[in-house]
């Protein structure tokens, strides 16, 4: 049964789900498979401005201006930043909708 | 162009003020967004088609369909509205995504990758970026 994942729209982690049973005096864990969420990387480029940035992250996922400009921020100063985590094909469909908003957007699986 | 380039107005629409020189640019960018999305010899066409995942080999075709399909429409309408003096939301939306693709193609077909790029890049080329970056500043601040 794969682990869900948040779908929020909140940056999350998904760590590996141990169940535990007993059974007499012996305890065995099984293991439940899980997949690591896909991340949506923003990069950061020279010519952007960092008000554009701002809004195409509100006007996508709805963030707080706070958390935007953060964002952008992070993006700014270190290349790049995760801007969401979550499903694959939903973090594929953010990533499309950044590229068509004109932001530098990729898709990787969480190490 | 003095004053703002774009204003929001109560109604929710967005006012364009900018003069016919800068109507005329505007619509030379939309115009290469669209043939740059059309015209696989574009220049500007392996810029707009970035790997959206670039750890596969192939993209997952729905997705670069919706890109494409996406990207056309938003600077289709940005030129069917390229001589509007009011602009609706979604339509002023087209625009700054429009803008914002003819800038980041600009770039990249110019090698300007870096700050040290931009800074270094011809005077002609500069001056287009900065243009587009003047109307993006003011468009932005609509939203």
């Amino acid at each position: 049964m794969p682990a869900s994942v948040c779908d929020t729209g909140e940056m999350t982690s998904v760590k590996p789900l141990l169940a535990s049973s007993t059974e007499s005096d012996v305890e065995t864990s099984v293991g439940i498979v899980t997949e690591r969420p896909w991340n949506v990387i923003v990069w950061n480029d020279p010519v952007t401005p960092m008000t554009v940035v701002v809004v195409v992250f509100r006007r996508i996922f709805g963030y707080s201006n706070n958390k935007c400009t953060q964002l952008m921020l992070t993006v700014h100063h270190e290349g790049r930043a995760v801007v969401w985590s979550g499903q694959r094909e939903r973090a594929e469909a953010y990533c499309v909708k950044l590229q068509v908003s004109g932001l530098q957007a990729t898709v990787e699986q969480d190490a | 162009m003095a004053g703002k380039l774009f204003v929001r107005r109560r109604d929710g629409r967005v006012e364009v003020r900018v003069n016919d020189t800068g109507r005329m640019m505007l619509r030379e960018f939309f115009v290469h967004v669209v043939a740059g999305e059309r015209d696989g010899e574009h220049e500007w066409h392996v810029a707009l088609n970035a790997p959206i995942n670039p750890s596969s080999d192939v993209d997952d075709p729905l997705s670069t369909l919706a890109r494409q399909s996406d990207i056309a429409s938003n600077a289709e309408l940005s030129l069917m509205t390229s001589n509007a003096q009011f602009l609706s939301d979604a339509e002023a939306w087209a625009w700054l995504s429009t803008l914002q693709v003819a800038l980041r193609s600009t770039a990249i077909v110019h090698g300007i990758l870096s700050d040290e790029k931009l800074e270094t890049c011809p005077p002609e080329v500069l001056e287009e970026i900065r243009t587009m970056q003047q109307f993006l500043f003011d468009l932005s601040a609509c939203f």
